[in-house]
């Protein structure tokens, strides 16, 4: 069993995250100066993502920043930024700006097919944290993406979590 | 948080779309609550349409509708009170969407709920090629443009999928339909 174990956390860690999620993390990162919170165990989930695939979801590289703040700021256009950073080779799917209630969050979504699989690369800034997600989806969970895009992107974190 | 949105929404490529986003629309994005982007090619449109079921009678038909389709663009505005967006700001859009390339087919308002809904077909060599929908309402404006063979009455099938909201017009197809039903 044990063994079992090993073996599937070294598949799945040897499912490295697309150069582009690294270089929308570096981004951010440059931005504001910091790093992304370290996240214990975060391989674990990935097991259980494999084998569970909560809401279809195969594999999950997730990146959090927290307690982001405008002083530390470079004042670098974001946007283009991580437009820049993740390339030609995902197509732009959904964008989302919301500022509503003095919350403002803003969600990009790319696509990118590799193979018969299809990974989508969302991206959502608050005022006060960031996060980064790449997704690699199965099927079921591509197709409600794909009828519904925009109320998926409203909820990409009940997508990823329900 | 200044994400500067506008600026991401206004370089991503709109060269595939029949209709071109006018830059005053991009003006509007600072003014509403929220703004919804969607961009489907002719191939995420062809791998939506594999996960639509044969078996399902509506999921069907909506297989057969999307698979001439070419790309589907579909951008909203919300706004938090009534007043924040002017006809004037949409005038630059209708402006592309003249004779001869496109005919306004549609046009329908509900005095109720203050919607006004636009359809406008494009027709090449006597081919249906393209298919624009304007939505005002007084909180909220929706662009919707599909690129590709499309028939107008199919519109009201496509709605809620993919990104297009649901429309509710009648057709002269439609119209005739009742007439001959009386």
């Amino acid at each position: 069993m044990r063994a079992a174990i090993i073996l599937l956390l070294t598949a799945i860690s040897a499912q490295a995250a697309d150069r582009e999620f690294n270089e929308v993390v570096r981004v951010i990162s440059d931005e504001f100066h910091t790093r992304p919170m370290s996240i214990p165990f975060f391989g674990l989930v990935n097991a259980f993502t494999a084998a569970v695939r909560p809401a279809g979801t195969r594999h999950i590289d997730l990146a959090v920043f927290e307690h982001l703040s405008d002083h530390d700021r470079q004042g670098r256009n974001l946007s283009e930024a991580i437009l820049n950073a993740v390339g030609r080779s995902w197509k732009p799917f959904v964008q989302v700006r919301s500022r509503r209630n003095g919350h403002e969050e803003t969600v990009l979504v790319y696509m990118r097919q590799q193979g018969n699989e299809w990974k989508l690369l969302v991206t959502a800034v608050e005022r006060d944290e960031a996060t980064v997600v790449q997704l690699l989806l199965n099927t079921d969970a591509l197709a409600r993406w794909m009828a519904s895009p925009d109320r998926c992107a409203r909820h990409w974190n009940g997508e990823v979590t329900e | 948080m200044k994400f500067a949105m506008p600026v991401l929404l206004g370089i991503l490529p709109l060269a595939a779309q029949d209709i071109k986003m006018p830059a005053n629309l991009d003006r509007l994005e600072a003014k509403a609550s929220e703004v919804v982007n969607v961009q489907l090619d002719g191939a995420l449109i062809q791998l939506a349409s594999r996960f639509l079921s044969d078996k399902d009678p509506d999921e069907a038909h909506v297989k057969r509708l999307v698979g001439g389709l070419k790309g589907i663009y579909v951008k909203s505005f919300e706004f938090d009170e009534r007043g924040q967006y002017s006809m004037s700001d949409v005038e630059e859009l209708r402006a592309q969407l003249r004779a001869p390339l496109w005919a306004r087919i549609v046009g329908a308002s509900s005095k109720k709920k203050g919607e006004n809904s636009e359809v406008y077909l494009k027709t090449e060599a006597g081919q249906i090629t393209g298919l624009a929908i304007i939505v005002t309402d007084p909180k909220e404006l929706t662009i919707v443009s599909i690129v590709g063979s499309i028939r107008p009455e199919d519109i009201r099938d496509l709605g809620g999928h993919m990104g297009i909201p649901k429309i509710d017009f009648e057709t002269k197809k439609d119209k005739k339909d009742k007439e001959d039903d009386k």
